[in-house]
């Protein structure tokens, strides 16, 4: 469906000095400096596959979907779109594609939201019957007729990304991009989303791409996750396993009626405040049934937990802080 | 060849339906019709206004009568509003290419520039185009042209190839901002230039400006050489093919103005969220 071959991008950056003499000489002799947002990334994505790309701020998530997507051209390398190359032969590669970026819409900001999709219609050459068929399928989902009538000027943010969502899948693209769709948006919205999401790609079997900072996101939508800082790729797969892989462990939380804890042979004790004791222990050795019995010979327990190792952690420890 | 005429019905049925939409929102928003549909034509009526009066006290503008000088001074106006309906967003192209506003158009399947110009289409321009033809023929009645199929053509001939130049300098301009990275609102600025050099004749400038007006910036070709040539006045250039050289020169402009935005789309580089 998608190949990434070798995808680099540079940006041209002009170095600025400071004060006014600084800006005479930027003016007169321009230093400029070339920063590499991307470097070599090579992955292939399959049809009906959701994949999330994850990143800190500034790594190069959005500059690679926005390469993949046809909006920046890439300095190395190739996307293909369905064996399209996107960036020789945009027009064409394009119709396959529905795009949600941010905060940023594509609707008509003084006119009822059906205009923009009626717009939309004339654009894409889609026909009357199956215009009104993909309404009916994301009204299901997305309860959208009941704002088509709206102006899109009086929209609440959730209700402009529903707006969004339908807009960018009217034409039944093969691949959905969505950049960050989940900022600014209220649990209720963020459910309709996600719902969405799930809906259009068991149903329509559509590849949907996001980047995200909203690890509920991550959790709930994707199987596959490519995580990328610096602008290359730091790991590809299954969510599950790069979790195992990188956090092979759990924390057991354990709550005494005093404040003397004991140790336990065969994990490490993390954190000692108060009552509360916490151990960390590799999930292939042991579990926490055995540590609970084993310190409770020792002493009596009032209270237990267990910190799953999450995807926050594993982001961490990816990002590197 | 089919498939080159699918695409245009398609790019037509786009245009039809973008202009019914352009109409639809100046509906939302009535009270902005009232306010251009007086100022936009006082504007040109009060600039023909001085003309008349320097004129009059004058005689004539470098051998120009007053007759001619509506001739030319309707016509300027009339490419000049056919070319803020078309291509006026060419103004702040700099804004589009900081805020990122080209992410749209790049992931649909039709022409950037195409929708960059016509999702945008600003029919308000309709009110500068009225004073401009009220200007323009009473100019005729002045001159007493005599209005045949010729005469008929090569007018319509002119204003494409002038609405062309002054979009493909709008284009031009506003695709700096992709290679400098800064949004300059050049719009008045140009509008300046233009209004100078294309309402009055462009010999009562000096020759090197001349020289600079007709083929580096070829601003002359937009209505000084096309209705000296129409009104029978020596010139630089005469004869009666030259409003087709003014469409020749627009269509160049818009061709060097398109490979010159299309260098610098592949340098866009959108916007962070």
């Amino acid at each position: 469906m998608i190949d990434v071959q070798n995808l680099s991008k540079d940006y041209i950056l002009k170095k600025k000095e400071p004060g006014l003499k600084g800006a005479i000489k930027g003016l007169v002799m321009p230093v400029r400096t070339t920063m590499r947002a991307v470097n070599n990334l090579s992955f292939h994505i399959d049809t009906g596959e959701i994949v999330g790309f994850i990143g800190p701020n500034g790594a190069g998530k959005s500059t690679t979907i926005k390469m993949m997507s046809g909006i920046l051209t890439p300095t190395e390398g190739r996307v293909l779109i369905d064996d399209i190359d996107i960036s020789k032969h945009r027009k064409e590669a394009v119709k396959n594609i529905g795009v949600v970026f941010g905060q940023r819409s594509q609707l008509n900001w003084d006119l009822r939201l059906g205009e923009s999709f009626e717009l939309l219609k004339h654009i894409y050459q889609i026909d009357q019957k199956d215009y009104d068929r993909t309404i009916d399928d994301l009204d299901k989902i997305l309860g959208i007729r009941e704002i088509m009538d709206k102006p899109v000027r009086q929209m609440s943010l959730g209700q402009r990304m529903k707006g969004d969502l339908v807009a960018a899948m009217l034409h039944s693209p093969g691949v959905l991009f969505l950049d960050e769709p989940t900022i600014g948006l209220d649990v209720s919205a963020k459910y309709a989303l996600r719902k969405f999401i799930k809906e259009i790609n068991k149903v329509r079997k559509t590849t949907v791409i996001l980047t995200t900072h909203d690890l509920g996101d991550i959790q709930e939508l994707c199987e596959r996750i490519i995580i990328i800082n610096h602008g290359e790729l730091m790991e590809d797969g299954n969510l599950n396993e790069i979790v195992d892989r990188i956090a092979p462990y759990k924390t057991l939380v354990v709550e005494y009626y005093d404040e003397s804890a004991p140790e336990h042979v065969r994990c490490e004790m993390t954190e000692h405040k108060g009552n509360v004791a916490k151990y960390r222990f590799m999930k292939k050795d042991l579990t926490a049934a055995e540590i609970i019995a084993d310190l409770s010979k020792e002493k009596t327990i009032k209270d237990v937990s267990i910190e799953e190792t999450g995807i926050d952690d594993i982001i961490k420890i990816a990002y590197g802080t | 060849m089919k498939k080159a005429l699918n695409e245009f019905i398609h790019y037509l049925d786009v245009t039809a339906h973008v202009i019914k939409m352009a109409f639809m929102t100046i509906i939302e928003y009535p009270a902005n019709i009232a306010g251009w549909m007086i100022s936009n034509p006082l504007q040109f009526i009060m600039g023909f206004a001085i003309i008349k009066f320097v004129v009059e006290s004058f005689g004539q503008i470098n051998g120009w009568n007053y007759g001619q000088l509506a001739f030319l001074y309707g016509l300027s106006v009339i490419s000049h509003a056919l070319s803020m309906i078309f291509f006026v967003q060419g103004w702040f192209m700099g804004y589009f290419v900081i805020e990122g506003e080209f992410d749209r158009y790049l992931t649909r399947p039709l022409g950037v520039l195409y929708q960059f110009f016509f999702t945008n289409i600003n029919i308000f321009g309709v009110t500068d185009l009225i004073p401009g033809i009220l200007v323009f023929i009473y100019g005729c009645v002045k001159c007493s042209v005599s209005v045949n199929l010729l005469f008929i053509l090569q007018v319509l001939i002119m204003l494409v190839g002038a609405t062309l130049i002054r979009g493909g300098i709008y284009i031009l301009l506003g695709s700096t901002s992709f290679h400098t990275g800064s949004a300059v609102d050049f719009g008045q600025y140009t509008q300046e230039i233009m209004d100078k050099t294309t309402m009055y004749p462009l010999s009562m400038y000096p020759e090197s400006m001349q020289f600079i007006l007709t083929y580096l910036i070829p601003v002359g070709w937009i209505s000084f050489y096309p209705v000296s040539s129409l009104l029978g006045i020596e010139g630089r250039y005469n004869g009666m093919m030259i409003p087709f050289v003014t469409l020749a020169v627009g269509i160049l402009v818009m061709l060097i103005a398109g490979a010159y935005f299309n260098t610098g789309l592949k340098k866009y580089e959108s916007a962070g969220n």
